[in-house]
């Protein structure tokens, strides 16, 4: 627990460090939730209540969506990349602290920062001016929170596994990008899964993306609840599992590859 | 002239430097593809389900977007490295450019060229050709003059928007944050049309950070949408002049900068 605190402390120092930038990314996150808010306010002015829900949901979903921007926000796989190719790795390699575990708290130290630094902010600032709204209750403002953690912990491996690509593909850096829009798109970040035509639906609804997204923010306006909700939780659960058994593979062997280049 | 020979001799070293990673090279134009067709991806599910977007029909968001794409794709393929101007002045590398005898603006501009603008270039054109058959357009000769006026004043809009804030790092010593910042508004015009918006949304992007010169005003032109009746129908024909008065402001801060950054060395 201790060293996920000092690397939350460490990304704070960060963070004071570049006021002026972390200010600058607060305003950018404020701009994307007034542009998403327009979308569907336009949009559900031309059709109220069209698929199930209200104009409010549909926003509190639109800026739900920016604020967990921040989810992309830590770059695991970057640092990895970086490291892998400057050899800097050795220094990782050789701390007294599991390789998997220490870029955990790596990353969430950083999202933590995130989320206090940017996201909470952008959401008042949004629930003061855009209209969003509270969770229905606190049983879903519950489910809320599971479903967000476990969100976090699926995205961070996926991009772990990323990360360990670098071993292999050296360069990630554009097979990241790509990565980052597929992310947003069969996540559900910006447009909900329900408006998907069936063939992406389909598609979007078996890969662990959505775990990131839709789940929690379709839980959080009451889209998803009860029994479905719960399958949902499920649904992150099994992903993140056969996640983790992949990372430890999949860095096991890149872990040995690494070593034999540097002996 | 002298300056553009050197400009064009520069920037083809720079090619062949980057023409030496091939695999980098066709990931990086599949990657920016992929890019774009997700982000139409996105916009083409919302028009879908909801017929069309504050009457816009999907081809016409097409249209919005490919237009804002091919001024952009200029500016990706040439002067994307505004980004780094703040390395350079932050690491002290910039000097170099200052001791040669050549315009410092003309060194650093032919340093690198970003192949990925062709991608965009690609899609863009792929997606206006598309918009135009589906939206059954006939454009008159006016029309086909003031099509490549338009996509050339985007390029110039762009390019001398985020010259003039990577001047900032010449004082502040940071810059690229505020370059994220105009990139966003640029996203959110090239995405949406500026209409759905809110009022102060429109006076920024037409008035301030004037991007929606770019592509939503002439394409009001361009498409026919424009009401003729209304009093700000004349926005639609003034990218040209939009791009002419940055170009001379953008002109003025870099000397000013250049000549700062030179007396602080010192």
């Amino acid at each position: 627990m201790k060293i996920f605190w000092s690397f939350t402390r460490q990304a704070f120092q960060f963070i004071a460090a570049y006021r002026f930038n972390f200010f600058m990314e607060f305003v950018l996150v404020i701009l994307r939730m007034y542009g998403i808010y327009w979308v569907w306010r336009v949009l559900y002015t031309q059709r109220p209540g069209a698929f199930g829900v209200s104009l409010d949901q549909m926003v509190t979903y639109g800026v739900m969506g920016m604020a967990l921007e921040m989810f992309i926000w830590s770059r695991p796989q970057w640092y990895m990349a970086n490291q892998i190719k400057s050899g800097a790795i050795d220094t990782d390699l050789m701390k007294p602290l599991d390789f998997h575990l220490y870029m955990l708290a790596r990353s969430t130290g950083e999202t933590l920062i995130g989320v206090g630094v940017l996201a909470l902010p952008a959401l008042l600032a949004a629930y003061l001016l855009l209209g969003v709204q509270y969770p229905p209750d606190a049983w879903t403002g519950l489910m809320f929170a599971v479903s967000l953690v476990l969100g976090f912990l699926l995205l961070f491996h996926l991009n772990f596994l990323l990360g360990s690509l670098a071993v292999v593909a050296l360069d990630i850096r554009h097979i990241s990008w790509a990565y980052f829009s597929l992310v947003r798109f069969l996540g559900g970040q910006i447009v909900p899964l329900w408006l998907f035509p069936t063939f992406l639906r389909v598609v979007a609804d078996v890969l662990p993306f959505k775990g990131a997204y839709f789940i929690p923010i379709s839980i959080y306006i009451g889209k998803l609840s009860g029994v479905a909700a719960f399958q949902a939780l499920g649904f992150q659960t099994v992903w993140l599992v056969i996640l983790v058994l992949l990372s430890r593979l999949l860095w096991g062997m890149a872990h040995r590859r690494l070593v034999v280049q540097g002996g | 002239m002298e300056s553009l020979r050197l400009y064009i001799r520069l920037v083809r070293l720079s090619m062949q430097a980057r023409l030496q990673y091939r695999a980098d090279f066709i990931m990086g134009l599949l990657n920016i593809l992929a890019l774009n067709a997700i982000n139409l991806g996105l916009i083409g599910i919302i028009v879908y389900r909801f017929v069309d977007l504050n009457g816009w029909i999907i081809w016409e968001l097409v249209f919005l977007y490919c237009l804002w794409l091919l001024g952009h794709c200029l500016y990706s393929l040439f002067f994307w490295h505004f980004w780094d101007l703040e390395e350079y002045i932050v690491q002290g590398t910039f000097d170099q450019f200052l001791l040669r005898p050549a315009s410092p603006l003309i060194q650093f501009l032919g340093r690198e060229v970003q192949y990925i603008g062709l991608a965009d270039m690609a899609f863009a054109i792929a997606g206006l050709v598309l918009a135009y058959t589906n939206l059954d357009l006939i454009w008159d000769i006016a029309h086909w003059l003031f099509f490549p006026i338009v996509v050339l004043s985007g390029t110039v809009i762009e390019t001398c928007l985020i010259l003039m804030v990577a001047c900032i790092s010449f004082w502040a010593g940071r810059s690229s944050i505020a370059i994220d910042m105009i990139a966003e508004f640029n996203t959110l015009v090239q995405h949406y049309p500026i209409d759905i918006f809110g009022l102060w949304f429109r006076v920024i992007v037409t008035g301030i950070i004037p991007v929606a010169f770019m592509n939503y005003y002439p394409t009001l032109m361009l498409l026919g949408k424009l009401d003729p009746q209304s009093p700000s129908a004349w926005l639609g024909y003034i990218s040209p002049f939009v791009a002419l008065i940055l170009l001379v402001i953008a002109a003025g801060v870099w000397h000013l900068a250049i000549r700062r950054y030179s007396s602080a060395g010192g």
